[in-house]
């Protein structure tokens, strides 16, 4: 069925609550085909129409609809707003999927390699979760986590991300050069008015990771009065280099890719992790420089 | 995560619905729900032009637009489908004949065994309604859903240019026409079905035989502007171009033949009735660009052939589709093509027999004999678009052998033992002791997406 607002697709998920909702469909057919769901009933989200655009909210908050579609995203008006999920979206597969593939499904999916997810972990963005009458407002982080999951007959429709009008990167690494799931991925926003730079890492772990220390520590190194200013360095190389080293260091652990059952004693890290971590630490100091570039 | 019931009540629930396909209304009666919009088409409404190459939205063989967006019919769960305008393949072409896209697909020889080609052509179709003039960067982009394992993807980015070309050009007379005040209403009608991606009617320029503007379209790093009548071999100037004599060249021109027989056309679908195939010209278009690809796989450097002199034929006019990849095709029909002795199993001098090279210069570089996949030997793969890996890609030159190694090469030599590429391989002779260095391991960050490199990726 294809409701056209939302409280009807609310309340239709809330009287079936067998039934699946089906955003752009990407990976819920990718399911269907391998023979790994069998849907009872389809609730189409398509015909939202209000849940495909973005409002914005007192306070610097954007509200992102969760039927904005990847392509989408993708348009200048977007990247304007929020350059470093334009980013992802940009590179989240190819166009075919991207045209009907949205913000909602890749979050409600929360693969590893999803790709807006670390942009929403480090730009600390949140989500509402919609059942008829009661909404509630979950951090991106408790959501993906599984500190405070969606729950049965719940829709997900919003997505609150702060506007920090400062530069953002989102940069992945994959295995191939056409369009493919994250080996690794690092978003990394810069925000000036606290001073602070927020980081997260993806596709190396079940869930977008934040290199907390390493984030504090790089913050004290920049100088973000110099930030801008042309042919002031605003951070010096090698802090950028070792802030590299620091995050990947921080997200990929020693025995990463070994066998943990086999129980062996880890003898150093193992050279999956020390591949994953160069390829990090890359992403991280690169996004680090074009930031503050 | 995600909120899927565990246990479904009806363990197949099944819905009817209407499907609004290229403007007919097909119904669909107790279609299982989960069945996507693929399987619909093909099995349900007999319409096969959309191919099933993954069902995992990877390939893009199934490409399809709704609501004019283009989408992976395997990912579309045809019954949330029902009040969508669905177009396919089969819609592109107009009473039967080949659309202006399948036509540039079919003429630049993007078409070998054509499973990719239906999805290729939507996608070509889908990008060329949004961008008119796409550039490459865009094209490649438009492009990287759909894969194709035959060809590669050169001939197609270069059927997007010339229908583009051959759209504007006949937008612009369409314009002038009308400007002049001659015609009413066949002008902007011809306009229009020009936009629409068909072929314009016949009172405007025939899109089938544009005067194709400005040639190579899509170059490699290593080319350099050719005009027409040029074949890319590798010059003994380093320019990349030299002006080939017809077929004194003579090993690598031995094509594979793909549009021998027209059985991947197997369906009564517009697209696939092989009428596109059975003209000489597109026939010959395609096998130009084969012989160009050889002429690429195998190049090697130093002087590989005596400088032809130019002009040695005129470029015929009526190479439609010829601006392809490496730049230009030799015009076909000219002098002793079809009468030149290079076809596969020629027995040469020495004995052997030559074996087709496979194309898109997967051999590698400098052996155009040896070492190919045909005959087991193990060769590197070339890393894809050009990866700065440590196998020497496609036109990267070969400084572990001396010049002088190539001279008197197998053009003019009678066998094979003889080639350098045996000696510097088998007993050391031939190298200067240049150890290739794999770049330093980093193996994802390297290539950015598409292949692209930024500039500042050198130093962020
Ligand atoms: C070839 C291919 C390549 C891909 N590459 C990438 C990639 O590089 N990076 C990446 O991140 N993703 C990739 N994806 C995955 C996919 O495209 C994205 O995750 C996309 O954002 C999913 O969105 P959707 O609307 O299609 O989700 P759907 O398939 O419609 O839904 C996915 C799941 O979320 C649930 N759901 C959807 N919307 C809601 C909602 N509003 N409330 C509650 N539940 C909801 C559905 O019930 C379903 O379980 C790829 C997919 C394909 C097929
Ligand atoms: S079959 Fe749909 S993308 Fe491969
Ligand atoms: S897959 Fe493209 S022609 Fe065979």
């Amino acid at each position: 069925m294809l409701p056209t607002s939302l409280d009807e697709a609310v309340e239709a998920l809330a009287a079936s609550p067998a039934a699946v909702p089906v955003a752009g469909g990407t990976d819920l057919m990718e399911a269907v085909n391998a023979g790994r769901l069998r849907p009872a009933a389809l609730i189409g989200l398509g015909r939202i129409t209000e849940l495909r655009g973005w409002r914005y909210e007192d306070g610097g908050t954007a509200v992102l609809g969760a039927g904005l579609t990847l392509a989408r995203m993708d348009r200048p008006d977007f990247a304007a707003l929020i350059p470093a999920l334009a980013d992802a979206a940009r590179t989240a597969g190819p166009p075919q999927t991207r045209n009907v593939g949205t913000l909602g499904g890749n979050i409600a999916t929360a693969a590893p390699a999803g790709d807006t997810l670390p942009v929403l972990a480090a730009l600390e963005a949140s989500v509402t979760l919609a059942r008829p009458g009661v909404t509630r407002e979950v951090p991106v982080s408790h959501l993906l986590t599984g500190l405070d999951p969606m729950r049965p007959g719940e829709l997900l429709t919003w997505v609150r991300v702060p506007l920090l009008n400062a530069p953002q990167v989102f940069l992945k690494a994959t295995g191939r050069s056409g369009p493919s799931r994250a080996t690794a991925s690092v978003a990394l926003v810069l925000d000036p008015a606290r001073r602070a730079v927020r980081c997260a890492v993806g596709a190396v772990a079940p869930v977008p990771l934040r290199p907390l220390e390493a984030e504090a520590w790089v913050a004290g190194c920049i100088d973000w009065d110099a930030r801008g200013e042309e042919g002031v360095p605003a951070i010096d190389p090698a802090a950028a280099a070792a802030f590299g080293e620091y995050v990947a260091s921080a997200c990929v652990p020693d025995g990463y890719g070994g066998d943990a059952a086999s129980g062996l004693p880890a003898e150093g890290p193992t050279a999956e992790a020390l591949r994953l971590r160069r390829t990090v630490a890359v992403l991280a100091r690169r996004a680090l420089g074009r930031a503050l570039k | 995560m995600t909120n899927h019931p565990v246990h479904p009540v009806d363990e197949r629930p099944c819905a009817s619905y209407t499907l609004r396909v290229n403007g007919f209304e097909r119904p669909v009666t107790d279609a299982w729900i989960g069945e996507s919009l693929l399987y619909v088409l093909r099995e349900r409404l007999g319409l096969a032009g959309a191919k099933n190459g993954c069902e995992q939205g990877e390939c893009g063989a199934c490409s399809v637009q709704v609501d004019g967006q283009l989408v992976a019919g395997c990912l579309v769960p045809a019954a949330l489908a029902a009040d969508s305008e669905i177009s396919t393949v089969e819609g592109l072409s107009a009473g039967g004949a080949a659309s202006d896209v399948q036509q540039a697909l079919a003429d630049s020889g993007a078409v070998q065994c054509g499973y990719c080609t239906p999805g290729m052509a939507m996608a070509v179709h889908d990008l060329l309604q949004r961008n008119h003039r796409p550039s490459e960067v865009e094209a490649r982009q438009a492009l990287c859903g759909n894969l194709c394992r035959c060809t590669g993807y050169r001939s197609a980015l270069a059927a997007v240019q010339t229908v583009a070309d051959a759209r504007s050009a006949a937008l612009l007379e369409a314009e002038e026409a009308a400007a002049e005040g001659v015609g009413e209403a066949a002008e902007p009608a011809a306009a229009d079905a020009s936009a629409q991606g068909r072929q314009a009617p016949v009172q405007a320029p025939a899109p089938a035989e544009p005067e194709v503007p400005d040639l190579p379209v899509y170059q490699d790093a290593w080319t350099e502007t050719a005009a027409a009548g040029e074949v890319p071999v590798f010059g003994n100037d380093d320019s990349g171009w030299i002006v080939a004599q017809p077929f004194e060249a003579p090993q690598a021109f031995d094509t594979p033949q793909p549009f021998e027989a027209p059985q991947p056309f197997d369906t009564p679908q517009p697209f696939e009735a092989p009428q596109a195939f059975d003209q000489p010209q597109a026939y010959e278009a395609a096998q130009g660009f084969e012989a160009a690809q050889h002429f690429e796989g195998t190049r090697m450097p130093g002087p590989a052939h005596p400088a032809q002199p130019a002009g040695g034929y005129e470029p015929s006019p009526t190479a439609v589709g010829t601006g392809v990849g490496v730049g230009v095709i030799p015009p076909q029909g000219y002098p002793g093509y079809e009468a030149t002795a290079y076809g596969p199993g020629t027995v040469y001098a020495s004995g052997a027999t030559y074996e087709p090279t496979p194309a898109h210069g997967t051999s590698a570089p400098g052996a155009p004999f040896e070492g190919t996949p045909a005959h087991g030997t193990p060769y590197e793969p070339t890393p894809a678009h050009g990866t700065p890996y440590g196998t020497p890609a496609q036109g990267t030159p070969y400084p572990g052998y001396p010049d002088q190694q190539y001279a008197g090469t197998p053009y003019e030599g009678a066998g094979y033992e003889g080639t350098p590429y045996d000696r510097a391989s088998y007993d050391g002779v031939g190298y200067d002791g240049t150890v290739y260095e794999p770049a330093p391991a980093a193996p994802y960050d390297a290539t950015p997406a598409h292949g692209l490199r930024l500039p500042e990726d050198d130093h962020a």
